[in-house]
């Protein structure tokens, strides 16, 4: 498969510190990516590079074939690149169908045919029932999911989730991984930040473990499992026998 | 019936009252202060339903808008002055400028969040009242005077928009304004770009994230609402024949047009027109009330040096210091009690 996202080299500095420093891997189209890493990793501050929030020191980022580092938040997303927030971003006065609209209004779409979409989007991620509430009173697991939605009513082609199931209660988590692979299966491109190693394991094809902004590892989800870094700092040596 | 229909009936038959009752106004009353009360009244009712739809539906809140009011109030004047021609003429350059000026204000400044933005917004207009405080070419502090016109018959009278005093043909149009304020504000908050509006002023960078270019509404958002703004300051300029920077491009004006949204309702349709009709006349009254009674009182009760008598003595200055300061508190009870403005307290309405 040829890859949707490249990522060759891509460093940010704050001050003196590295938020991620010469990082580089793919990410097949189609395919669903999981990032991992101790807090402080770099994992979000890759998401910010990659989606525009921030411009990188130096590197490349590459989607579809052309250069896309520097780009401003709005432009890339018209582009194909969605994401969600690790702090979550609701428009809090605005019903949770009007939230789900603004994606489809930024491309252009008229009010109606941004309602029919939202509809679907919403229930997608299975919140239907809720699109005439305010999105201030969404729970988190509901918020979590809103933002999912928003994000495919921009159409995306590649979709970057950051903590799929951070702050969730444990019973919600096979929903969520659950609705992860229905949006693989509406055929978007996946990349992942998650902390809970059972839901990488289940889900991603491909995992990149980043620490003090490096990657230190690649491979597929079993291999990082196992390996020595990985182990020795982040997962522990009892991590690896749980998991 | 379901009360879903009575409330869209209420929602058409109620202002269609309110405009009806509006322009039979006039024919009640017939001398001209009660008329110009309500006059001054539309004009900042008009103002904030346009600053409403920059600071409520974008959620960008400016205290600098009098600029965009001193840009109609100054070319009406000076081509009025210099060449005979009257808004009637030189709207079209008058909203131009404006459009030139949002542009290159909103730019740089659209870039700060929140209270960064606010600040910025008081800075340019401190600024711009110095530069026009000190420009010759418009009069400076003293300002430009509108020659009086002795009009020949009505179209030479409308060619003009001068009516040997008569306040009517003001009234009305100012009230034509105001309507299409409302319809505007209105047919935006329920189209597709209120919604997008309402995307940044709630949470800029999701909106950013979900291809929403932010800093292309926020401008749109801030040109049709200096377009009204400006507007009303050419009408006050053809209104009062006297245009001078404290009444147009002060910091004061700002916060005034500011204050009648904030006060009524922010981001609702009414609020701005409800804290215009409670705002207005209350500040007319107290400086006719005031400088009356200072005028009376100057030789006694001033020389005393009281709180009081110094308060009035800054009401009667003409800079309406007074109106500041009541701002001042009512914006602190505002803020404190009810963030939705007086309108909250009515929430149906909405």
């Amino acid at each position: 498969m040829a890859a949707l996202l490249e990522i060759r080299g891509l460093t940010k500095r704050f001050g003196g510190v590295y938020g991620n420093h010469d990082v580089s891997f793919d990410v097949a189209a189609g395919a669903i990516v999981g990032l991992i890493g101790p807090n402080g990793a770099g994992k979000t501050t890759l998401f910010n590079l990659v989606t525009g929030f921030l411009a990188p020191d130096a590197g490349e980022v590459r989607f579809d074939g052309r250069a896309i580092a520097g780009l401003r938040p709005d432009v890339l997303n018209r582009r194909g690149v969605a994401r969600t927030f690790q702090i979550l971003k609701p428009f809090p006065r605005l019903t949770v169908e009007e939230n789900v609209m603004v994606g489809a209004l930024a491309r252009g779409e008229s009010m109606p045919a941004a309602r029919d979409f939202a509809r679907r989007c919403l229930e997608l991620v299975g919140i239907g029932h809720k699109a005439a509430d305010l999105a201030r009173n969404l729970s988190t697991g509901q918020r979590k999911r809103l933002e999912m939605a928003r994000a495919m009513a921009t159409r995306p082609r590649l979709l970057l989730l950051d903590e799929v199931t951070g702050g969730v209660d444990q019973p919600s988590i096979p929903g969520l991984i659950e609705l992860v692979a229905r949006l693989r299966g509406e055929g978007v491109t996946l990349l992942v930040i998650e902390h809970n190693m059972r839901v990488i394991m289940e889900l991603a094809d491909r995992v990149v473990f980043l620490h003090l902004g490096e990657k230190l590892a690649e491979g597929a989800p079993a291999e990082i499992a196992r390996h020595p870094a990985v182990v020795s700092l982040y997962l522990g040596s009892q991590g690896a026998q749980r998991h | 019936m379901t009360s879903a229909t009575v409330s869209t009936r209420a929602a058409l038959v109620v202002p269609a009252l309110l405009v009806v009752a509006l322009a039979l106004y006039p024919l009640a009353f017939t001398l001209p202060f009660p008329r110009h009360i309500v006059i001054m009244a539309l004009l900042f009712a008009t103002m904030g339903t346009a600053w409403n739809i920059l600071g409520g539906l974008a959620g960008q809140v400016s205290f600098g808008h009098a600029l965009y009011f001193g840009i109609g109030a100054y070319t009406t004047a000076y081509f009025y002055k210099h060449y005979a021609l009257s808004s009637l003429v030189t709207w079209p350059l008058a909203l131009a400028i404006s459009a030139a000026a949002a542009a290159i204000i909103g730019l740089p400044t659209f870039r700060l969040r929140g209270h960064y933005f606010v600040l910025a917004s008081v800075f340019i207009m401190q600024a711009v009242y110095i530069v026009v405080s000190n420009w010759s070419t418009l009069g400076a502090a003293i300002g430009l005077e509108l020659p009086v016109h002795k009009a020949a018959d009505w179209v030479d009278a409308v060619w003009h928009l001068q009516f040997h005093g008569s306040k009517l043909p003001f009234y009305y149009a100012a009230l034509a304004l105001f309507v299409a304020a409302l319809v505007v504000f209105q047919w935006i908050r329920r189209s597709r770009l209120g919604l997008l509006l309402n995307a940044v002023r709630e949470e800029e960078d999701a909106a950013r994230s979900l291809g929403v270019d932010t800093m292309r509404y926020k401008l749109v958002a801030l040109v049709i609402s200096a377009a009204f703004t400006t507007l009303c300051g050419m009408f006050y300029a053809q209104y009062v024949l006297y245009v001078e920077p404290v009444s147009t491009t002060s910091l004061i004006v700002s916060v005034e047009i500011a204050f009648v949204a904030i006060f009524g309702g922010i981001g609702t349709l009414w609020g701005p027109a409800l804290g215009a009709f409670v705002i207005i006349p209350l500040t007319e009254l107290l400086r006719a009330y005031l400088s009356g009674r200072i005028a009376l009182g100057m030789a006694g009760s001033l020389v005393d040096g009281g709180v009081l008598d110094y308060l009035k003595y800054y009401a009667a200055g003409g800079g309406g210091q007074l109106d500041i300061l009541i701002y001042g508190l009512i914006i602190i009870l505002i803020a404190r009690f009810q963030p939705r403005g007086v309108l909250g307290f009515f929430r149906r309405l909405d």
